[in-house]
């Protein structure tokens, strides 16, 4: 019997790994050619015949669209944008949670319906708003937006509700206002439902691709997603430098993810166990 | 006065996350609405909007772009969905305690998930190519005769973008299954293992009536998500004129950011709400009927 389960569990390993390998094919396919030289990209050899590591330094050091600045501008945004909701989330989700104050469940709720409401629905004023401020053309057009954050609000706003009310009594005996208690007492508790959110918005602004593409046209602005679109729509259509601009965008948070895997585990984790 | 102070404090905090939402979702979102009653160039200028009353929801029964876009839209969802949920399910159920190496293996199904879309999108259209990988594999292991020309023939331009996101949405829905199938009570399995229920059995009468919460979170989300199919359309029709697998957001970026008609693409961006709205209520009520706790 035990033997039996031995053996079926490694039978499940080599399948789960065969299919594991076709599901990363593409990813390998990318790095391989990558390397290739561009009369080798299509041509019938997996492995280089010569291995052109040069590609990757042509697409960091293009004087029209540099890798480089792509890569500074998406982190700009993906910090900015998310540490901006977290802290905004933060705030609205104790005020949720532990202040009483009037209209609070109509605010929640008219926050909970817009989850529905799709980006493509307001996009269009949003880009009239931007263009009228100046803010087309720049990476705040896809920073601000993500400070509104329901997701994030949602999950602190559960975690803050499971904290005990005894510890801020306690602090307001002691003459501590809600700024104190919020920022002193509270949002350090909350690090894991933090990290979970953080998780999640990273996610989110480091995929989008839409507002990239409508707010931000000069080239100077492009974040990476635009980068490798520029590679693969430019006119020679050199299909080794467009792998290599799209794995120089994967793998670094590959990377990052092998190291963090816990926290981008539970972070997605968490957002499935809702209500 | 301790009351009033309380509301004070309230909106204080919130004002943050409201002002953001005023501003950016629920003015835009008004605004939407009243755009889709007009007719507007925006590079013609404030002067020129036209109230155009229900033109625009005429122009778009009667528009092939629109009506391809929507039937599309239900096919990818059609095929994304229960696909990529079937095959996460089995993933994450033979996962959990069923082989070894499961953290490398997970990492393996969860990569292309957090990876940049627009990146992904763009190996696959290298693959697909009439001379990619994808055509060569197919010919020479799996006897095609001729090369399937993946993007321009109409016939078979949905397949890539649909395995496209499969492949992307597996990974988010293994983590999530994963996490569902840890709440699963051991001593259960182990009941009916005395019992002596097969493994086929178990599954069907104790994973899938206890896990079926996650499957209706997961059915929403990916309907909502499916729903708003761009980066991967955008991505791989790059080059071709005929947009036969074109999806509703894909013809409201035609027409609103290529075109700059604000009007029509606002009453096209009003009915992917309905139908989002829709989706969202219906799975709300079918909910109660086939979710056990």
């Amino acid at each position: 019997m035990k033997k039996k389960s031995k053996n079926s569990k490694l039978a499940c390993t080599i399948i789960l790994w065969l299919f594991a390998l076709l599901f990363a094919l593409p990813l390998i396919w990318m790095i391989l050619a990558s390397l290739k030289s561009s009369s080798e990209v299509f041509s019938r050899n997996w492995l280089p015949a010569v291995w052109k590591w040069e590609n990757y330094k042509t697409v960091w050091t293009d004087t029209t669209v540099s890798l480089l600045r792509s890569f500074v501008n998406s982190i700009v945004i993906v910090v900015l944008g998310t540490g901006g909701q977290i802290i905004i989330s933060s705030l609205s989700a104790y005020a949720f949670a532990k202040v009483n104050f009037k209209g609070k469940n109509i605010v929640f709720t008219l926050f909970l319906a817009s989850m529905m409401i799709p980006v493509q629905a307001t996009i269009i004023p949003r880009f009239i708003l931007f263009y009228e401020i100046g803010l087309y053309n720049n990476l705040w057009s896809l920073i601000l937006p993500s400070w509104f954050g329901v997701t994030s609000i949602f999950l602190l706003r559960q975690f803050y509700m499971g904290l005990p009310t005894d510890l801020m009594d306690a602090a307001k005996v002691d003459g501590a206002g809600h700024l104190r208690i919020f920022w002193q007492i509270m949002m350090p508790l909350t690090k894991p439902a933090m990290v979970s959110s953080a998780v999640l918005s990273f996610i989110t602004i480091w995929n989008d691709y839409l507002s990239a593409l409508i707010f931000l046209v000069n080239k100077k602005t492009y974040t990476v997603a635009l980068a490798v679109r520029y590679w693969l729509f430019d006119d020679a259509q050199r299909y080794e430098l467009t792998m290599a601009s799209a794995a120089s965008t994967i793998i670094p948070v590959v990377i990052l993810f092998i190291f963090c895997q816990k926290y981008f585990v539970e972070g997605i984790a968490t957002s499935g166990v809702k209500g | 006065m301790k009351k009033r102070n309380e509301t004070l404090v309230g909106y204080a905090f919130v004002a943050p996350a409201l002002i953001v939402f005023v501003a950016l979702v629920a003015f835009p979102l008004l605004f939407s609405i009243f755009l889709s009653f007009t007719e507007w160039n925006f590079l013609s200028g404030w002067d020129n909007i036209k109230f155009a009353g229900l033109n625009n929801f005429r122009k778009l029964l009667a528009d092939n772009g629109f009506r391809w876009g929507l039937k599309n839209t239900f096919i990818y969802t059609a095929a994304v969905v229960p696909a990529s949920i079937i095959i996460a399910l089995v993933l994450a159920y033979l996962l959990n305690d069923k082989v070894y190496t499961k953290k490398t293996l997970r990492l393996c199904f969860f990569i292309p998930y957090i990876s940049n879309a627009v990146a992904l999108a763009a190996v696959f259209k290298a693959m697909f190519r009439e001379d990619g990988v994808i055509n060569y594999i197919l010919m020479r292991f799996f006897g095609m005769q001729e090369a399937i020309r993946w993007f321009t023939n109409s016939q078979f331009n949905k397949i890539p973008i649909i395995i496209f996101v499969i492949w992307v949405q597996i990974g988010f829905e293994l983590i999530i299954y994963m996490a569902a199938l840890q709440n699963v009570p051991r001593e259960l399995y182990e009941a009916a293992e005395l019992d002596g229920a097969t493994p086929w059995k178990k599954f069907w009468r104790i994973t899938f009536p206890l896990i079926s919460p996650t499957t209706f979170y997961l059915v929403v989300v990916q309907l909502i998500a499916v729903f708003k199919i761009f980066s991967a359309i955008d991505v791989m029709n790059f080059g071709q004129t005929a947009y036969s697998n074109t999806s509703i957001v894909v013809e409201i970026y035609k027409n609103a950011f290529q075109h700059y008609n604000f009007g029509y693409a606002s009453a096209e961006s009003l009915v992917l709400l309905v139908i989002i709205i829709i989706a969202t209520a219906i799975n709300f009520i079918g909910q109660k009927k086939w979710v056990h706790y």
